[in-house]
């Protein structure tokens, strides 16, 4: 085990994005929910679910993608025995442990408070923070992989918003074939087949697990990473 | 720590030859790498330090070979590198920075670590802007923030790409002898375009040229190639056209020119007794005039 | 003159070059083809398409607007902040070019470059769409669909993409924007208080609706006026092709405001 000052050093290597993302996502969801002009409890406790299952995970996974590509040490960090991708992954894990963090918290208020309860499709105070886990994970996953083969944070904040915002406007069409519901980020809050919930749950925890080894797999030549970036 | 290289070579995409088929033994203690910009010797240190991969080739550091994963790592434990653009992070003070890449550097024990970094940061005269922000930092400071991490882990190889740039002549002289003095039983390597560098403190170097060899010796022998080849001409017409002017000083004859030559460049040239500087433009100009033919030592 | 010049042309080429300018567009595509339902596939389907060509060629605007702007956001967010970060500013601000001058070439090269790719994908599909129904007229409707609905919508984009990451971290930038997109384009008005269907939004809204008389693929939708119950009506007023033309000017208000903003926070932090 690590000493927490290099933990500490490299959350402050993620940023104020990381650090304002989580937060700001879930002040969003509640804003949304508050500006919904005719409360309904169902509605309601979904746009509060939502802001976990949408807003959340994209905070998480567009800071993830800027984590490759644009380190000024680089160089110094190629040539220390502590590998520069287990750096990278550290920093990953700082920013996905905020996010559950702020996630957690914003989860037991609504757990609390009742909200969660009052959407039908909530699996519960404990498997139902998959709600926010899985899609951040997949995505992040996503984030991560992207930033390793493209590094460039533009290129894969870009690939990631748009994702996201395909399954957003296009939520039917995304859900028409068991693949595309399996991986599809909103199925709790915006999902086509209920009884799908779990697997879908479990693959994008999956997807996300593979796509950061591919990661650190190509992570792996540091020459990729020394040689120009798509600035 | 010994390097041993053979046939290495380096070919980047576009079919760019960086290094191409180099031999060179490297032994314990100073030695200095000189060459022109593009010669191959930021990609033979950044080779070295593990951070590129060779194309084909052998290269053995302290016993360990580089072409494998745990040997990479094995040289990196010893290593301290100084790149010729150092990067850092502009929110983090010196002492921070260093603490940080102590850790990276496996120095986990907390006070054997801020011993150490204090120390260095009084090697390198830093102590009083130690708790500064890095994004207030000079070059020549930034680059003693380089030098000092480069030295974190007490390296037995160190490799330092041209280290005094930025720094200020008193700098420059404390950086050299501050090198000197840590080889001893270790291996520095030394790149650099000032050629007086190398002089000062280097026994052994090598001149590279295209990504080949073309010397390989002491310093001694490296200035001998200029023997009978320097010649001081001073005239108040255009500057001789045969040859490498080394230097022009306005004089009151006219142009005091020092000029590397084959053969005097005019019947009222003087020889001159050459330095290190006219020896590297001799074998430079040699080789330039030998085509792709690359010399021997 | 010079500088403005100058200053298009480089950040034009700089930008036109890069990969992900090229990668991120196409990606999006083949997502966009792969999920089906989309008219990448249906404009090729003699049982799915709209029997009016500028149906067609409106639509498929619409929907690769919606699409491929959010990539042209994100990837347009660090091209002002990128000065400062590899060091090229000081050499800039130290010239006698105007920084106004500058910046708007920057702008728009930089914006007009990344506009490359979609512009491609946008009358690439629509010749193709042309060719396959035989009707030319198809590609004049798309060239007044780019001109009056999607340069508009990505002119503003570009001007917060540039400006907003001065005052935030880019990566925050793009989850706004992300969250903006969304809210601003597509999200019900009878939801939530939005500025989709008003005289402010981005993907055109009244322009759609009068000058092209575009009410979605099957005819059923409206895209601009009042919505019964929902607030912000007020800028939502009856569709007219004045108030379509005035809600062009009004985005390109928007953007040359936010352009502004930028230049005088920039402004301030080289003072």
């Amino acid at each position: 085990m690590r000493p927490i000052t290099l933990w500490r050093y490299e959350a402050r290597r993620t940023g104020w994005a990381a650090v304002l993302g989580p937060p700001l996502a879930v002040a969003l969801g509640i804003a949304a929910a508050l500006a919904y002009p005719e409360p309904s409890d169902t509605t309601t406790a979904r746009i509060l679910l939502g802001g976990l299952e949408m807003a959340v995970p994209l905070a998480a996974a567009v800071v993830c993608s800027t984590l490759i590509g644009q380190d000024p040490a680089r160089e110094v960090q190629l040539t220390v025995p502590t590998p520069y991708r287990i750096t990278l992954l550290r920093r990953m894990i700082v920013v996905l442990s905020w996010t559950a963090a702020v996630a957690v918290l914003a989860a037991a208020v609504l757990i609390v408070t009742g909200w969660w309860a009052r959407w039908p499709q909530n699996h519960g105070a404990f498997a139902g923070q998959l709600t926010w886990l899985a899609p951040m994970l997949g995505l992040s996953g996503l984030g991560f992989a992207a930033g390793a083969v493209l590094r460039s944070p533009a290129a894969a904040g870009a690939i990631v918003t748009t994702v996201w915002a395909i399954q957003q406007f296009f939520a039917d069409a995304v859900q028409e074939h068991l693949p595309g519901r399996l991986l599809y980020l909103f199925a709790t809050t915006r999902g086509a087949a209920t009884d799908d919930w779990l697997a879908n749950r479990l693959v994008l925890v999956g997807a996300g697990a593979v796509l950061v080894a591919l990661a650190l797999i190509l992570l792996g030549r540091p020459e990729r990473l020394i040689s120009e970036e798509d600035e | 720590m010994r390097i041993e290289i053979s046939g290495l070579t380096k070919t980047y995409r576009g079919g760019v030859h960086a290094i191409d088929g180099l031999d060179l033994d490297i032994p314990t203690g100073m030695f200095g790498l000189l060459g022109a910009n593009g010669a191959g010797k930021t990609t033979l240190m950044r080779i070295l330090a593990g951070i590129v991969r060779p194309s084909a080739g052998r290269v053995v550091v302290g016993g360990h070979d580089i072409a494998s994963g745990p040997g990479r790592t094995a040289v990196q434990r010893e290593l301290g590198y100084l790149p010729q653009d150092l990067g850092v992070y502009p929110d983090l003070t010196a002492r921070q920075f260093l603490d940080y890449v102590a850790l990276l550097k496996g120095m986990d024990d907390r006070s054997a670590r801020r011993r150490r970094v204090g120390e260095l940061l009084e090697v390198v005269a830093l102590t009083e802007y130690a708790d500064r922000r890095l994004r207030g930092f000079s070059g020549g400071m930034r680059q003693r923030v380089g030098i000092a991490q480069a030295l974190l882990a007490d390296p037995r190889l160190l490799i330092v790409d041209e280290p005094t740039a930025g720094l200020d002549p008193e700098e420059r002289i404390r950086f050299r002898t501050l090198l000197s003095q840590f080889a001893g039983r270790r291996t520095v390597l030394l790149s650099t375009h000032i050629v007086d560098d190398i002089g000062q403190t280097c026994r052994e170097a090598a001149v590279l040229a295209k990504g080949r060899m073309i010397f390989r010796g002491t310093v001694e022998e490296l200035t001998r190639r200029a023997r009978g080849r320097v010649w001081e001409v001073v005239t108040d017409g255009p500057a001789p056209a045969e040859g490498t002017v080394v230097s022009a000083l306005p004089h009151d004859d006219g142009m005091r020119y020092r000029v590397v030559a084959r053969t005097a460049p005019s019947a009222q040239a003087r020889p001159l007794d050459p330095s290190l500087e006219d020896g590297y433009l001799a074998v430079t100009a040699d080789q330039a005039a030998a085509g792709r033919e690359p010399a021997s030592r | 003159m010079t500088a403005f010049g100058a200053s298009l042309r480089y950040e034009f080429r700089m930008q036109v070059r890069k990969r992900s300018v090229w990668i991120v567009p196409a990606l999006t595509l083949v997502l966009f083809v792969l999920i089906g339902g989309s008219l990448l596939r249906d404009l090729f389907d003699p049982g799915e398409r709209p029997l009016d060509p500028r149906t067609g060629v409106v639509g498929l605007a619409v929907q690769l607007h919606a699409l491929l702007a959010i990539g042209f956001g994100c990837l347009l967010a660090d091209r002002l902040v990128r000065d400062d970060r590899l060091g090229v500013a000081p050499i800039l601000d130290a010239t006698p070019a105007s920084p106004a001058a500058r910046l708007l070439g920057k702008y728009l090269g930089a914006a007009a470059a990344t506009a490359v790719p979609i512009a491609l994908a946008y009358f690439g599909f629509a010749a193709a769409y042309a060719i396959d129904i035989g009707q030319p007229v198809a590609m004049a409707w798309a060239l007044a669909a780019f001109a009056v609905v999607i340069v508009p919508g990505l002119l503003l984009v570009a001007a917060f993409a540039l400006a907003v990451p001065m005052i935030m971290p880019a990566p925050l930038f793009r989850v706004l924007f992300v969250g903006y997109w969304l809210w601003g384009n597509i999200v019900s008005p009878e939801m939530m208080p939005t500025l989709a269907r008003t005289l402010f939004h981005p993907l055109g809204g009244y322009p759609l609706d009068v000058l092209f008389d575009f009410h979605g693929i099957d005819g059923e939708d409206t895209w601009a006026g009042p919505v019964a119950g929902a607030t912000l009506n007020v800028l939502r007023p009856d569709p007219t092709p004045a108030l379509a033309l005035l809600s062009i000017v009004l985005l390109l208000i928007v953007s040359a405001a936010a352009l502004a903003g930028g230049h005088v926070l920039r402004a301030r932090r080289i003072r």
